[in-house]
Order: C-alpha cells, then sequence, then structure tokens
C-alpha cells in the first residue's frame, strides 16, 4: 500500500527580452519562491543576467535570452512556485537603481508557455523624497524581494508599472496524475493535440 | 503566512481545488492610481486549507500605458464535499487620488473556472450610478454611492432594485489544479 506522494516538477525556459522605453544597461537578478512544501531537486533557484543595452531600431528591445533550468519535488501543490524578476539600470550618475520588480507562477499546465510579465518599481512617498532619491541613486526598493510573492502586505505600497519582461517556460511533470491530481481537462488526456503543445506527459492514461 | 485550518492526510480522498494564479491588473477605467480589494467566497460544503482567501493590491499608477498592473498572487487551497458553492473570485476596484483619498471604482467578480489548468479571464466591472444630482457632485467632488452589502457583488439576490453604470474590467490569470474528481464520477 506504501505509494509515493511525491510529485515532481521539471521547469526549463528563458528569461527572453524585455521593454523599458525610458531606460537602458539593464541587467536582471531572478529567484524562484516556493511554499513549504516545496524543496529543489536540480538546478539553481537565483541567478544573475548579463547588462545588455536597448536594440538601435524600432523595437527598442533588451534581450538576454538567459536560461532557466529548474526541477522542484513536493507533495502538495500549494506554494506553487514563482519566478521573480528584478531589473536593475545604471542611471545618469552611474549607480545602480532599480527600473522594475515582476512576478508571475510557473505554469501548471505542461507545455510550452511564454508570458508577459509587467514590471513596476515602488514610489517614493513624497516629492522631497522623489528628489532626494534621484540625487543620491538611492530609490526606493523592497528588502526583501520575497514579499511579491505573497499576497499580505502589499496593500500599503505604491508603484508606478514601467515595462514589461518576456519570460518563457516549458513545464513537465511527473506523477501528478498519479496522485489524483488533474491539470488537464478530463477529455484532453486521452486525445492527441496536433499542435506542438502536447499534453501527452505522465505517458500512461489508465483509468 | 499559511492559514492552515485543517491538516489534511493523503488517506481521506476529499476532492480537493488549487487555485493558482494572478490578479494582473485592470483596464478600461477613467483614471490611474488604481488599487484592488479581492476575495473568494464559497458555499458551505467548501473549506479552505491553505491560503489567504481574501486580499488588497498595492496601489499602481502606470508610467506609459492606461492599464493598472498588480501581478498579486493568489494560491488557495481547498477541500469539499460537494460541487454546490463553486468558489468565486470578486473584486472591487478603488481609486486613490494625490491627496490618498479613496473613491470606488468598480465591483465584479467571475466563478474560479470549473475545468484544470490555466485561464485567462477578463472580469467586467460596474459601479452604482446616484440621481443626477449625485452625478453632478461626484464629477466635480469624486465618491459617490457604495454598496451597503458587499455580498451583493456576487449574489443576485436584490440587485433589481440598483442603477448600475459600466467601468473597466479587471484581468486575472488563473490557474486550476482539481484532485480526485474523476474518483467522485465528476466531469470537468
Amino acid at each position: 500500500m506504501s505509494q509515493s506522494s511525491v510529485f515532481l516538477l521539471m521547469v526549463g525556459g528563458q528569461i527572453e527580452s524585455a521593454e523599458f522605453p525610458d531606460f537602458d544597461d539593464i541587467y536582471c537578478k531572478y529567484c524562484f519562491t516556493f511554499g513549504p512544501d516545496w524543496l529543489v531537486t536540480s538546478g539553481l533557484d537565483e541567478g544573475l543576467t548579463q547588462v545588455t543595452k536597448k536594440s538601435r531600431d524600432d523595437r527598442q528591445q533588451f534581450v538576454w535570452n538567459f536560461p532557466l533550468d529548474i526541477t522542484f519535488k513536493t507533495t502538495n501543490p500549494f506554494g506553487w512556485p514563482q519566478l521573480i524578476v528584478h531589473a536593475y539600470g545604471i542611471d545618469a550618475f552611474g549607480t545602480d537603481v532599480v527600473r522594475g520588480y515582476g512576478v508571475t507562477h510557473v505554469p501548471i499546465t505542461p507545455g510550452r508557455h511564454k508570458i508577459r510579465i509587467p514590471m513596476f518599481v515602488p514610489e517614493s512617498s513624497s516629492q522631497l523624497q522623489k528628489l532626494t532619491a534621484w540625487i543620491l541613486g538611492r530609490r526606493p526598493e523592497y528588502v526583501d524581494v520575497r514579499v511579491l510573492a505573497q499576497g499580505e502586505g502589499r496593500e500599503v505600497t505604491r508603484v508606478r508599472s514601467q515595462g514589461f519582461l518576456t519570460v518563457s517556460f516549458n513545464v513537465v511533470m511527473k506523477d501528478m496524475k498519479k496522485l489524483g491530481y488533474d491539470v488537464i481537462p478530463s477529455e484532453m488526456s486521452t486525445s492527441v493535440i496536433p499542435e506542438s503543445v502536447g499534453p501527452n506527459s505522465g505517458g500512461t492514461t489508465e483509468t | 503566512m499559511n492559514t492552515k485550518c485543517l491538516h489534511n492526510v493523503n488517506s481521506s480522498k476529499m476532492a480537493e481545488v488549487h487555485i493558482v494564479g494572478q490578479i494582473v491588473g485592470a483596464s478600461g477605467f477613467p483614471d490611474h492610481s488604481l488599487f484592488c480589494k479581492w476575495g473568494i467566497n464559497t458555499g458551505g460544503a467548501w473549506k479552505a486549507l491553505a491560503g489567504l482567501r481574501e486580499g488588497q493590491t498595492q496601489v499602481d499608477t502606470p508610467q506609459q500605458h492606461d492599464a493598472a498592473y498588480w501581478a498579486h498572487p493568489i494560491d488557495i487551497h481547498y477541500a469539499t464535499k460537494g460541487l454546490q458553492g463553486w468558489p468565486k473570485i470578486h473584486f472591487q476596484v478603488w481609486h486613490q487620488d494625490s491627496f490618498g483619498r479613496n473613491e470606488l471604482y468598480g465591483y465584479g467578480f467571475c466563478h474560479v473556472p470549473t475545468t484544470p489548468g490555466m485561464h485567462e479571464i477578463e472580469c467586467p466591472t460596474w459601479r452604482p450610478s446616484g440621481s443626477f444630482k449625485e452625478q453632478v457632485s461626484q464629477y466635480f467632488l469624486g465618491g459617490g454611492p457604495q454598496l451597503k452589502n458587499p455580498d451583493l457583488i456576487y449574489s443576485g439576490a436584490d440587485r433589481y432594485r440598483l442603477h448600475t453604470i459600466a467601468m473597466g474590467s479587471v484581468h486575472v490569470r488563473l490557474g486550476v489544479i482539481l484532485r480526485n474528481f474523476d474518483k467522485y464520477g465528476i466531469e470537468c
């Protein structure tokens, strides 16, 4: 009667590109946050990308093409992993200032997903603070970025959204169906979908 | 931060629902600087095992585009004995002006999708519109009528007496994971 109660989630992907119309010379830090039942079995849950400049054409894009590769093990989907990306840039005085925070859940369905995350920065509480922040290069930042992944404590913050970041994920699960979890509608798990997003992970479809 | 009301062991085999997603943002509202109060409401047979059932997003003032973006995470785990009272998520969009006053901009609700998978939902919102005098004063001073009982956002009981006007829409990206529903013969 001993059955394993663990399922695996493998996430591959990349931090592809971003659009920040007003800024240049940007790099990203990313981290994965997850609930207490989750464990990282392989891969890195934190990292730093390269510094990139805007493209000189009409698209005005920042491209990192930065690989993400991580595998989780868990007994409970609660606390599903989230990717938090913070983008930093160099301001007019040469200091590193934060250009945006973005957060998104890792998709819960297997397959390829491309997500466009809005990026926002906390705003200074008064005009004087804004001026001092601009002069000294010490913009408002989050002390612990993981607060963005929680639902509490955000109601007292004021932010300004500027820019978007595009992330793509390739998600594979193992043993979720065995434990009774359904992440795709029941009539899809027994048919073959002609497009490239195939839900045929996990192999056997037994009843 | 997890409110574990009931520690559910594998052997009980209750039907479970995980709602994993975020309130992405809102668009179509007349002004910037918006925040959203949200909540999830269920029937009596549902029990929240972990996660916050309500919250409030940050206030967002977008730099370039017209839409406000909150990216507020939602992660809830329910166990249920019946299908009645499937979870509904409701929103109240508020506007915060430069003086720090809060003004209601819209109410809206939508059912959490019943099929497992990722869903992008656009939930329309509405606001109670008052008499002509109230509309004029609302134009100059702000403020405006609000619902005394917020249950009316997701129930149809006494709605026929309301006069409302349409406002923008709230964008939500929800992922739904179901467990053990096929053991009870539920097709979804």
